[in-house]
């Protein structure tokens, strides 16, 4: 039985947790930092619980405060959504012990597939293709180095070294030629000892003009172990998502047998509970291989739920309750397109940005989904990840969804923060994004120098005649006065001009 | 009505004039709508909406799919000189600090690791040159813009 789930996360994924949990019927906890007094997702529980402490650690990675707040709050079962503490399995053991219901898999299967090396191991016994890597287990920095620098030479180059127990690109250096493996090696583990309290790392050949492609899985403990289809999501920049679609636009019914096959394969081999994601490169040869497995919901699960009209959340909260899953044969419909909104400047590196939000307006109409953990009105600080928010459409084709997609992302609103809005916008024009020959360093390749925006001088004239207009209005003291008046009239001036002076 | 705004391209001045309730800017015309949005009539013949909203001197203006920042110069507002110093360019922590005072750096050599949304970025020198102050040491947070190195450009 679950009847009052904690969840222990927060922003956009606490909020989707948290409304499943409502549609379900049951109580649910929310725990905030104090930096999250006023986020959305406090207000969207029955109950809101304040953690102590003002870092990360203290808070949201605190497990026994959490434990506490489960325990005192009477909770019979805790999501942890993604990040944080999803794939500690030292947590999921200890919510497990305390009689709680973890919601995902055992702590074992977290374990040998948390760890990327017992993950490869595991693979390669449940006989799933892997990429050609090398593990390396010391721990001391200096006989690390002296390892990494063997391993490189049998790896070959160019080369990926990725944190052992990481994700979300952090912790990971893509290293062209031998003498930056030095300098990225240092760097990739002090990353992954800031981000995962494990500095070990792992080398793996880089497959280049590879697609990454996911299967969805879901299993219950009635014997039912099935995928879901794939996700494509071959567009990132610095090793992390912006752009994600399902299905993937040249697979084949044949290819999506044998990955969905190898992916149920992987999760049978670890005895996997609920939702999880088995993540491949398919190279273009059409060959696939293991990247990782994800014992989590992912951020991109709402291009899945769209294609196949399973609500994977629902489903978890089901198959931890002890029920079958409640989807039956599945047929694909459609497509399904996410951009993830990011709070940082495309044009500058993609350095993470911070501000108020202004104005927030987000697109509507059919088709369209809004996952998202603000709205207008919230400050975007430094503390916690620069998402804002994912942009989700479905339409009867895959032209028709990126056509939705343009028109969606024309309509967003969003001012006082930089965001990634128009970068998301031009990605919708790129021909490898409209032929589907998307690859993972595809954004690298096109935008070798960094991207900037291409914008008409008539929108800026238009723009700036709205800044103009705005100030010379007073429409900024509106809010506050709208009595004012400090319009004048008189006759059309010959100096109503642009005047650019660029240096 | 004359304002100046400073945008990545540089400084423009734009000059506005209202006659009735529309607003006139060269060809193109503007009305203020109720809800405060602006309904620009551009020369071409194009017509849409403009949303504006203002933070600190920061006229922020989504139109037609583009987001721009305009930052409002206040009239006889002095223009803030780049001495050479290198900013942060986002809140964060020192990681490292590669360099000491006095020491010859080439271009593109790393000189400062800083860590931030839990994503390390490198503070490199953009010319070769002599370091002549260091601000902050490892595990010190610093705010966006403030000055980490300062360094003096070799003569070429």
């Amino acid at each position: 039985m679950v009847s009052k789930v904690l969840v222990a996360n927060r922003g956009e994924i606490a909020c989707r947790i948290l409304r499943a949990c409502r549609e379900a019927g049951l109580q649910s906890v929310a725990i905030y930092a104090e930096n999250d007094s006023k986020s959305l997702f406090v207000e969207l529980a029955n109950q809101a619980v304040l953690l102590e402490g003002d870092s990360i650690t203290t808070t949201y990675l605190n497990q026994e405060q959490i434990l506490e707040i489960a325990a005192s709050t009477g909770c019979d079962a805790v999501h942890p959504g993604f990040g944080f503490l999803s794939e500690r399995a030292d947590f999921a053991r200890a919510v497990t012990q305390a009689g709680i219901q973890w919601i995902g898999p055992s702590p074992s299967a977290i374990e040998r597939m948390g760890d990327k090396m017992t993950a490869r191991k595991t693979m390669r016994d449940a006989g799933v293709p892997v990429i050609p890597g090398e593990e390396i287990e010391e721990e001391d920095e200096q006989e690390a180095l002296t390892a990494i620098q063997h391993a490189s030479t049998r790896v070959g180059y160019p080369l990926l070294l990725k944190a052992s127990s990481g994700g979300g690109g952090k912790g990971m250096r893509a290293v062209e030629r031998p003498e930056d493996l030095l300098n990225a090696a240092q760097s990739a583990r002090r990353e992954a000892l800031a981000a995962f309290g494990d500095g070990r790392v792992y080398l793996e050949r880089m497959l280049t003009g590879s697609k990454h492609v996911e299967i969805q899985i879901l299993a219950d403990r009635h014997g039912r172990t099935i995928h879901l289809g794939e996700r494509e999501c071959s567009v990132q920049r610095r090793h992390q998502k912006v752009f994600e679609e399902a299905p993937c636009a040249t697979m084949s019914e044949e290819l999506r047998t044998a990955m969905g096959k190898a992916a149920v394969a992987a999760a049978m081999a670890v005895n996997y509970e609920g939702a999880g994601t088995v993540e491949f490169l398919l190279a273009p040869n059409g060959e696939f291989f293991f990247l990782e497995m994800n014992t989590r919901i992912q951020v991109e699960h709402p291009v899945t739920e769209l294609v196949t009209g399973v609500d994977i959340v629902r489903e978890q909260l089901r198959i931890a309750a002890g029920e079958p899953m409640s989807c039956g044969e599945l047929h694909l419909r459609g497509h399904a397109i996410e951009v993830r909104l990011y709070a940082e400047d495309a044009s500058n590196n993609f350095l993470p940005a911070i501000g108020p939000l202004a104005v927030f307006q987000p697109p509507e109409g059919p088709g369209i989904r809004l996952d998202t953990g603000v709205r207008q009105g919230d400050e975007v600080t430094p503390n916690y990840d620069p998402m804002l928010a994912k942009l989700i459409v479905w339409a009867p084709s895959r032209i028709e969804a990126l056509q939705r997609m343009r028109r969606a992302l024309d309509e967003f609103v969003v001012l006082g923060t930089i965001t990634n809005l128009r970068f998301l916008r031009e990605l919708c024009d790129v021909p490898e994004v409209i032929e589907g020959a998307t690859d993972t360093t595809m954004i690298d390749r096109l935008w070798p120098d960094g991207w900037s925006p291409s914008i008409p001088v008539e929108i800026e004239d238009g723009a700036l005649m709205a800044a103009a207009v705005s100030e010379s209005s007073g429409l900024h003291r509106q809010s506050n006065s709208s009595t004012e008046s400090n319009e004048y009239s008189g006759p059309v001036s010959p100096f109503m001009t642009l005047n650019r002076r660029y240096p | 009505m004359l304002h100046q705004f400073r945008t990545a391209q540089g400084e423009i001045e734009v000059t506005v004039a209202k006659q009735g309730d529309v607003w006139h800017l060269g060809e193109h015309q503007a009305t203020v709508e109720p809800d405060g949005r602006l309904l620009l009539t551009m020369a071409s013949g194009l017509k849409s909406y403009a949303t504006a909203a203002k933070v600190g001197d920061v006229w922020w203006v989504h139109f037609e799919g583009h987001t721009f920042c305009l930052e409002r110069i206040e009239p006889g507002a002095s223009q803030s000189g780049d001495e050479g110093g290198l900013v942060a360019p986002m809140p964060g922590k020192v990681l490292d600090v590669l360099v000491e005072i006095g020491q010859s750096v080439e271009a593109g050599q790393t000189l400062m690791v800083l860590e931030a949304m839990k994503m390390e970025h490198r503070i490199l020198a953009s010319n070769p040159g002599q370091i002549t102050a260091i601000h902050f040491t490892a595990d010190e947070q610093v705010q966006q813009g403030s000055v980490l190195l300062e360094m003096v450009d070799d003569e070429s």
